[in-house]
């Protein structure tokens, strides 16, 4: 026979300690606990079996795993509490009895405590802490933009605003930002470093409202974490660059507002002479310090480009063949990778096929997708914008930069702009106003939201829809994944053949600008801006008509006989793909009349559903449920779109429509 | 109070030295005890006998004291005449209820003082002039009057001044160490020689500084120089930690969709009723903590008002949210449907109503469909039997009965052509004339009236009466069974060989079942009292076995050896119906709480299989005779056909497959919904009748 097995002694009732029994084990003060909580990133746990772990009561407690309450009690930032509370006493005694000099001292000796150590316990590895970035950094660029108070100090404001203005550095300089969102809360930003991808949320530059109802003890204490984390991040981040860091602060810049531009960034000499050092080293002893540290970056990025290269192949093959033309200029690679694509393009759908099935890739295909991120990540690099004065600079500036375009500003935004407005090398300018006084002819005029919108789509759009004063495309946001069964929000901008082709403007800059102005005035001058739209969505028709044509051609061409050619629009039309108004009314009969197949299918569900047992017939009502939930929402937002596109097509002059259809 | 004490006793030290010096002085002289004793009445502190003090020489040669013995008379104590009360500080409600106050030093009790009442009292108060100066005295429960000093001390009291008029305040201060040295010390102790020598331990103390300073551990004047703040912590060979099941990485915060843009498509904006909903939630209920708006240019987006909440909010989860690893089932729901064979191999069965029997005024609550499957006979609530032809639906024969016709059934056998009718409680048999051929219908007449010859004894007669009915009763009627109970009879049932018969009169107590022997008009009551309240019995197929369901169990006897051989335990909450499989080992039971049980008699007592799928009471359930059909009907209006196959092989389980839902046929009256069903006994066809006045016929 065993050892008789005692109640209470193992196990869920062992494993788990309730909060206040944990503060008298750490004999601690129920602030001191939270604060080391928070540094030291415990949680609360909620058991699998509530009765176990709390005495058969299922009263709501707050419950610890034990372990991490032992782990606590070795602490040394716990020990350094404590001096700190009897620190606090002494110098009160001191102060209290006018004893300054003493006071002074122990002042000057005033236990510190740092968080290297939590910080290293926390991420062992680098990998780890890139991955809790997320939070840190919304804290950091909230607090860098919240007024100092009683509570909140200035220094640490300075210190947020540094860490995050380095931080953004860093992001420029490696070209990591991936992807942007202008959402009603803040600007989203979305990069990916060493394959992890951070997000992060700024707010609007307004002066915060500080509210009542927040505890900023909570606050400062995390911000207290996360100051120092990021610091440790910066640091590795940079120096993995071979850059100085903490890197220099101009200051009369920075008293000037330059933001991103008061730091100066300095390629550290150590690099330069290990790198001198290693060609000389024909032999190749030790691997310098950056050679390591690019080897270790680009395994990693080779780590995850098969997820990265399966994203790109669903982009590429939404927008169809999506050639760039972005490096005309570049003759060698250009050809290179005119190549590549004709070879993809055709082999385009059993190669995702491949992808679905081996999940193997050919260097081809790596090669082409490393081409285009590059290009992605060099997306403005032949642009140069200017900010007009009431565009959000903290934010603009940030992101061309990253993406590798020039930027200047108008002087209200801060000091350090490279060029003033009438620079002749201008080709964006970004303006928020809907009139605009004086045009440079050689530059196009465009609203912030086309910068955006061309880092969501990988790719320069036309600017066409974007002029001041239009109103503008809506802005999705670019985390969505559509998945089976989404709403897919139309696309009125449609983005295939809206590439900018910049290539040309290098050269024909001048001509092209004018050009694009020519068409904006011929657009302005036309008609009203009314009947301008009118055409615009008569002339859709037709083309819509025209392509219909075509497809049946096509589809005679190919030998598909009439009636599945038939079948296979409807399900396209049902698919979505189709926007037209058309589009509408086949939908809505298919929904209205269900086949006696269907009908039949239903009806086995039905019968299988009684032979099920009752769990199962409540896990499967519960899914449904859910299921059930999403499909309404996605209906609910189709008929709001039905019944816009019914709007619009109300709107629509008599006139105009008569006269298309006698013609 | 000590000290004062302590006073009296250096006083009284002074005075007994003062004693010794006046003894000392008139030592020798011993007849000078009178003027001693004299001078010593004067002296008030004293009493008389201690000024009897005797002194004689010592040992020692100094005089020593003798004491006089002290005399216990009345006089000889200081003590008042009043006992003293040593009860102590305590409250002397305590002593309420007892005739004592307390004890005195000896343990005695004292005894209450006799207490005038309240006009005594009054009257003393104003007889005596001194009356205003008394207190009463708790321990002793009398009156003391107060002396004129205490009188003073309460005066003052009562001014705020000090109590004492002797105490002055603002005495002159006496200096006994003052700040100028005087010339000689109080005390006369030489200053010790630790005053005028290093300490030792300072010494040590100075000398590890200056050790430490030696050998540079302490370096001085040195400003510290600030360790870099950041440094490399993370190398290229860091061991990742170990996955355990117990770290929770907090989740990630939701990415946004395009809602949150500030320009999102128009259909994401909300409506003035979602907008208005979404106000009205309590914020914690909101799916979403933000409303969808649109703003024309990026110009127009104001701050958002919530921003620090929201990220507080997130700190809270981080720091303060139970965090627990939770397994999201990733199946697709369809997996969750068991495989069935498909209905169409499973052909045939009914699928679709063909005919309906359109006639009756009243809800058809039964009804009997006769052996050779061409009639059908229906039993209704307007009174009225009707016969149709099933395959025409063509209302052959009307019976009109003064009663409501609560069951039918034809008799199995085949050569007999009757069926039995149950009206209140009275059971008719009646042969249908024209439908049979003239010998059956003979013969059917001679088997039934046959009976009338045989002779009944005692306690058959007080069952029921056999009863010839005249031909006005009615046409066909063959036998009236009369019962001596005045219950409703709700079923009849026959045996397979159509000789006997057994009613069911659930309210009859121990007469609700009987079985009748048509042949011989014998009535027998099998059970001498029922368990429960009987709700269906039959008869086995095959073996001499008669089931009785009550409302939550199925009784199996042996008529035969007169025994209870099975209880089956059903589950349900009241049985409602009950059918046998023509093989007699499966039987399925329908209850009123929606429940269809299938029973294998050589599996279990309980159910095989137990299934819930009407969403109201099951009213009836039938086996097909031929084919592994079986179906139930029930009040929510559909029938649900099932196959349910039994195999020979003792060792495979009997195969049910739901089929068919037939809805869509009946409708729902009163919440009364399809009230009976029956297959036809060699099609695949099934015919019901419910509370709509109609019968169907579904093939």
């Amino acid at each position: 026979m065993g050892k008789i097995k005692l109640k209470g002694k193992a196990g869920a009732a062992t494993n788990y300690i309730k909060r206040n029994q944990a503060l008298k084990k750490l004999q601690l003060s129920l602030a001191d606990f939270r604060r080391i909580c928070i540094l030291k990133g415990i949680y609360p746990r909620e058991p699998k079996n509530k009765k176990k772990a709390n005495k058969g009561s299922t009263a709501p407690t707050t419950l610890y795993y034990t372990k991490d309450i032992q782990y606590l009690a070795h602490e040394p930032v716990l020990k350094k509490f404590r001096e700190h509370k009897s620190f606090v006493k002494k110098l009160n005694r001191a102060l209290g009895k006018q004893q300054l000099s003493i006071a002074k001292s122990l002042e000057k000796n005033k236990p510190v405590y740092t968080l290297d150590h939590i910080i290293k316990e926390r991420y062992p590895t680098f990998t780890d802490a890139l991955r809790d970035l997320d939070d840190a950094l919304c804290m950091l660029f909230l607090f860098a933009t919240l007024p100092s108070t009683d509570k909140i100090k200035s220094e640490t404001v300075a210190n947020c605003q540094r860490l995050s203005l380095e931080f953004q550095h860093y992001v420029i300089r490696s070209h990591s930002l991936r992807k942007v969102f202008l959402s009603i809360k803040g600007i989203y930003y979305q990069i990916e470093i060493k394959g992890q991808t951070i997000t992060w949320l700024v707010p609007y530059q307004f002066s915060q409202q500080v509210p009542d109802d927040v505890d900023f003890r909570v606050m400062l204490t995390f911000l207290e974490f996360y100051q120092t984390f990021v610091g440790f991040v910066n640091f590795k981040l940079y120096t993995d660059m071979n850059l100085v860091y903490p890197p220099k602060l101009d200051i009369s810049k920075d008293d000037g507002a330059a933001g991103l531009n008061a730091i100066i960034i300095e390629v550290t000499n150590f690099s330069l002479a290990t790198s001198q050092v290693n060609d000389k080293q024909l032999a190749g002893g030790a691997l310098s310090l950056e050679k390591s540290a690019q080897k270790i970056n680009s395994e990693e990025r080779l780590k995850t480009l098969p997820k990265k290269l399966a994203e790109i192949k669903n982009k590429d093959e939404r927008a169809a063949s999506e050639i760039t033309p972005d490096s005309v200029d570049n003759a060698e690679t250009e050809e290179a990778l005119m190549d590549d694509f004709m070879d993809q393009t055709p082999v385009l759908p059993t190669s995702q096929e491949q992808d679905v099935l081996m999940q193997t890739f050919t260097y081809r295909d790596i090669h082409s997708a490393s081409v285009a991120l590059s290009e992605f990540e060099n997306l403005f690099s032949k642009c140069i914008f200017y900010l007009s004065r009431e565009v959000p600079r903290y934010s603009l500036e940030f992101i061309i930069r990253a993406f590798g375009g020039q930027v200047g500003w108008d002087a209200t935004l801060g000091v350090g702009s490279p060029f003033t407005e009438s620079d002749e090398r201008i080709t964006h300018h970004i303006i928020d106003r809907p009139i605009i006084k004086n045009q440079f002819l050689a530059r196009v005029y465009v609203q912030p939201q086309w910068v955006y919108d061309c880092i969501n789509a990988r790719k320069l759009l036309k600017t066409k829809q974007y002029r001041p004063g239009h109103e503008l495309p809506p802005h999705m946001s670019p985390f969505v994944e559509h998945k089976e069964g989404d709403y897919e929000p139309e696309m009125e901008n449609d983005f295939e053949g809206m590439v900018e082709e910049t290539s040309a403007r290098s050269k024909e800059q001048h001509n092209q600008a004018e050009n694009d102005d020519k068409d904006n005035d011929a657009d302005v001058n036309e008609d009203a801006p009314v009947l301008d739209h009118d055409s615009d969505y008569v002339e859709n028709e037709a083309d819509n008509e025209d392509m219909v044509y075509q497809m049946e051609l096509e589809a005679e061409v190919a030998g598909t006989p009439f009636a599945k050619y038939k079948e296979n629009k409807a399900k396209q039309i049902s698919d979505g793909k189709f926007h037209n108004n058309s589009s509408s009314k086949p939908r809505a009969e298919s929904g209205k009349k269900r086949t006696s197949k269907e009908i039949e299918e239903q009806e086995i569900k039905e019968l299988a559903k009684i032979m099920m047992t009752k769990k199962q017939k409540r896990l499967y009502s519960k899914m449904q449920y859910g299921k059930k939930k999403q499909e309404e929402k996605v209906l609910n937002l189709k008929r709001k779109r039905e019944e816009i596109n019914q709007q619009k097509k109300n709107a629509v002059p008599i006139s105009v429509k008569d006269g298309k259809k006698r013609k | 109070m000590k000290r004062q004490r302590d006073k009296e006793e250096t006083s009284s030290d002074e005075i007994i030295s003062d004693n010794i010096d006046v003894d000392t002085e008139d030592i020798s002289d011993e007849d000078n005890e009178g003027t001693i004793s004299s001078a010593m009445s004067d002296c008030e502190t004293f009493d008389q006998k201690e000024a009897q003090v005797q002194y004689e020489i010592g040992a020692n040669g100094y005089p020593r004291q003798i004491w006089p013995e002290i005399d216990p008379i009345y006089e000889s104590d200081t003590s008042t005449e009043d006992p003293v009360n040593t009860v102590g500080n305590i409250p002397m409600e305590w002593y309420d209820d007892y005739p004592h106050i307390g004890y005195d030093i000896n343990g005695k009790k004292i005894m209450k003082p006799a207490t005038s009442d309240e006009l005594d009292k009054f009257l003393n108060n104003m007889e005596d002039p001194d009356s205003w100066l008394s207190v009463k005295d708790v321990l002793s429960q009398q009156n003391v009057k107060l002396s004129d000093e205490e009188l003073e001390i309460i005066r003052r009291i009562q001014m705020g001044a000090f109590p004492d008029p002797n105490y002055d305040p603002y005495e002159p201060t006496i200096e006994w160490f003052t700040s100028k040295p005087e010339v000689m010390p109080l005390n006369a102790t030489p200053e010790p020689k630790r005053r005028f020598v290093p300490s030792k331990w300072e010494a040590k103390r100075i000398m590890k500084i200056v050790r430490a300073i030696r050998q540079g551990r302490i370096v001085l004047g040195k400003t510290q120089t600030p360790k870099p703040r950041y440094y490399s912590l993370w190398t290229d060979n860091d061991k990742p930690r170990e996955e355990h099941i117990m770290q929770i990485p907090a989740p990630k915060i939701k990415l946004p969709e395009h809602d949150e843009s500030y320009n999102p498509p128009a259909e994401y904006l909300p409506t003035d009723k979602e907008k208005e909903e979404w106000e009205k939630m309590d914020p914690d209920d909101r799916e979403k903590n933000y409303l969808p708006q649109k703003y024309p240019c990026l110009r127009a987006v104001p701050a958002y008002g919530r921003f620090i909440q929201d990220r507080f909010n997130r700190c809270l989860d981080l720091y303060l949210a139970p965090r627990m690893r939770r397994n999201k089932l990733n199946i697709d729901p369809e997996s969750l449907l068991p495989k069935l064979p498909n209905p169409k191999d499973l052909q045939p069965f009914p699928t679709s109503i063909t005919l309906s029997y359109d006639a009756h005024k009243g809800r058809v609550r039964e009804f009997s469909i006769d052996p050779s499957g061409i009639w059908l006979l229906s039993g209704s609530d307007d009174k009225t039997i009707r016969m149709w032809e099933i395959t025409t639906g063509r209302c052959v024969k009307t019976w009109d009965m003064d009663e409501i016709v609560h069951s039918v059934a034809w008799c199995p056998n085949k050569d007999i052509c009757a069926f039995a009718v149950a009206i209140s409680n009275k059971v008719i048999i009646i042969s249908p004339p024209a439908v049979c051929d003239d010998e059956t219908t003979n013969l059917t007449a001679q088997y039934v009236v046959s009976g009338f010859n045989t002779e009944k004894n005692e306690k058959q007669m007080k069952l029921v009466e056999w009863i010839k009915p005249s031909t006005e009763q009615g046409d066909g009627f063959l036998v009236i069974v009369q019962h001596a109970h005045n219950k409703v009879i709700k079923q009849i049932t026959w045996h397979r060989k159509g000789d006997y018969f057994a009613t069911v009169a659930p309210d009859a107590g121990s007469q609700g079942i009987l079985i009748h022997q048509l042949s011989r008009h014998q009535t027998q009551q099998p059970f001498r009292r029922t368990k429960g309240m009987v709700q269906r019995v039959m008869f086995h197929p095959i073996k001499p076995l008669f089931f009785v369901a009550t409302q939550t169990f199925v009784r199996i006897y042996n008529l035969v050896k007169q025994e209870l051989v099975k209880t089956l335990q059903s589950g349900v909450k009241w049985i409602s119906s009950l059918d046998i499989h023509s093989m007699g080992d499966n039987i399925i039971i329908g209850s009123y709480d929606k429940r269809l049980c299938w029973f294998d008699l050589d599996l279990s007592s309980r159910p095989y299989k137990a299934l819930r799928f009407h969403s109201k009471a099951i009213r009836s359930v039938a086996f097909h005779k031929r084919l592994p059909l079986f179906a139930s009907c029930s009040d929510d209006g559909t029938i649900q056909i099932f196959h349910g196959m039994v195999y020979n092989d003792l060792l495979q389980n009997p195969l049910i497959v739901p089929v068919k839902i037939l809805k869509a046929g009946h409708e729902v009256v009163n919440n009364l919904g399809v009230l009976h069903c029956e297959f036809h006994p060699t099609q695949p066809w099934i015919i019901s009748s419910g509370a709509d006045h109609s019968l169907k016929l579904w093939t």
